[in-house]
């Protein structure tokens, strides 16, 4: 937590987009999952797929899934997924997903003064 | 959830593209899953993301019964299997040969789709196929039968109960009622022997792989000798869980099958076994007698500590894993 929290951009805008995406992503997890043990949990940038969730491969399936279908050609979750393998997939905390698809759409926005 | 009716039956598929999108001549990669305790997943994380990102359009689809696909109560066949491949591709609107890539018994459906509809395949990637001339419905059923009566007893309902957790858990479950609710391992006794005339004639490129300890390895060389254009490789030290095991080289080597196959094939270099979280005495269909005794153990004694599958080695014909 504190070394995730020490790589986190000093901008606060960019702490606004996270905690949007966050909360997105995590309302998309409940619904994939779609279990009474989800909704009353509290899904922050450390939860674990695997610990804390218990994701079945096939639901990070889903809810890729959903996050295209969500944030569209600006997140290129082809590309995210393709180096890494399942292991890895269900290991990662809920905030390796939620920085990806935020730099990717800032990598879109304009540059500011351009 | 993209989902598409094809032969009557709704399909769970996911398609993958490289970002932009494929070139109009990518090829067309069309996934097939292992048998029981499989689904779209263990491509979808190997092969379907790696070979979409390197330029390729991607097929992911879950077997019916399988996944998130409809579970009918019957038509577990080969002959289904095939209408169900063709009904997919028209309903995909997808009518250039495709490159199919199947895993353990995804592989033999991969293999009587090329025999018996070669107009339609590119090339057939095969991974551990479970390939005789006789008597392979008669080993898939017996394989099943086996596989229901390891998951079947009341050591693995404690296990699956306490022990095993959600995620292996549902793939557990959603197996025993595959098995004990379908027709599924009966059907398998109508699957029909390859003829091996049309295999000696098969005008379709074969990449063959297993692992050197896999128990069906001499099945492959029975393969490669009959099929007039088989690449035969044998990684060393793997197993019938090849694909989880040696993800990184398969990845390689299909970029070399699928986008540059005039250059030399990429060399295997053996980096490694891997544990997995799915209890490999199911595939291997023996239930270690000590399941749950750690659990046991800890539920007698204070300091609590929580129990897990002892892990084996071996697979069983056609029944792949996924967790």
């Amino acid at each position: 937590m504190t070394m995730q929290d020490t790589r986190r951009p000093a901008d606060p805008a960019l702490d606004a987009l996270d905690t949007r995406i966050l909360g997105e992503v995590a309302e998309m997890l409940r619904e994939v999952i779609g279990e009474e043990y989800v909704v009353d949990m509290e899904i922050t940038m450390d939860t674990s797929f695997n610990e804390d969730l218990e994701l079945e491969s096939i639901e990070f399936v889903t809810l890729a899934d959903r996050m295209r279908v969500t944030y569209g050609d600006m997140v290129d979750f082809v590309g995210f997924l393709a180096e890494m393998d399942v292991d890895r997939v269900i290991n990662m905390r809920v905030g390796e997903v939620v920085r990806f698809i935020a730099d990717s759409l800032r990598a879109h926005e304009p540059a500011p003064g351009a | 959830m993209a989902e598409v009716v094809a032969n009557g039956v709704r399909l769970h598929v996911q398609r993958l593209a490289p970002a932009g999108g494929p070139r109009p001549d990518a090829p067309v990669v069309v996934m097939l899953h292992g048998m029981v305790i499989d689904n779209l997943a263990s491509f979808y994380f190997s092969l379907g993301n790696a070979l979409a990102d390197a330029g390729c359009e991607v097929v992911c689809y879950d077997l019916r019964g399988h996944g998130k696909s409809e579970r009918t109560p019957s038509g577990y066949g080969i002959a289904n299997a095939m209408a169900d491949l063709t009904a997919l591709l028209d309903e995909l609107g997808i009518d250039r040969p495709v490159h199919l890539v199947g895993n353990s018994y995804g592989a033999t459906l991969g293999l009587t789709y090329g025999v018996e509809h070669a107009e339609r395949v590119a090339s057939l990637t095969l991974i551990e196929p479970p390939f005789r001339i006789e008597g392979l419905g008669e080993e898939m059923a017996r394989s099943l039968t086996q596989v229901l009566a390891a998951i079947s007893d009341e050591e693995v309902e404690e296990w699956l109960a306490f022990s095993a957790g959600r995620a292996v858990g549902r793939i557990m479950r959603s197996a025993q009622s595959l098995l004990r609710d379908t027709t599924i391992s009966e059907d398998m006794l109508a699957t029909t022997p390859f003829s091996p005339d049309r295999l000696r004639t098969l005008p379709v490129p074969v990449l063959a792989v297993y692992g050197g300890n896999s128990e069906i390895i001499e099945q492959g060389e029975g393969l490669a000798n009959l099929v007039p254009d088989c690449t035969l490789v044998v990684l060393e030290h793997h197993t019938h869980m090849v694909l989880r095991e040696a993800v990184d080289y398969l990845r390689e080597l299909l970029r070399w099958w699928l986008l540059r196959r005039d250059e030399p094939i990429p060399v295997h270099e053996f980096r490694g076994g891997k544990t997995f979280e799915l209890a490999d005495w199911v595939l291997n269909r023996t239930v270690p007698t000590d399941l749950n005794a750690e659990r046991r153990a800890a539920e007698a004694t204070p300091a609590g500590a929580t129990s897990q599958a002892p892990a084996a080695s071996g697979a069983s014909a056609g029944v792949s894993g996924e967790s």
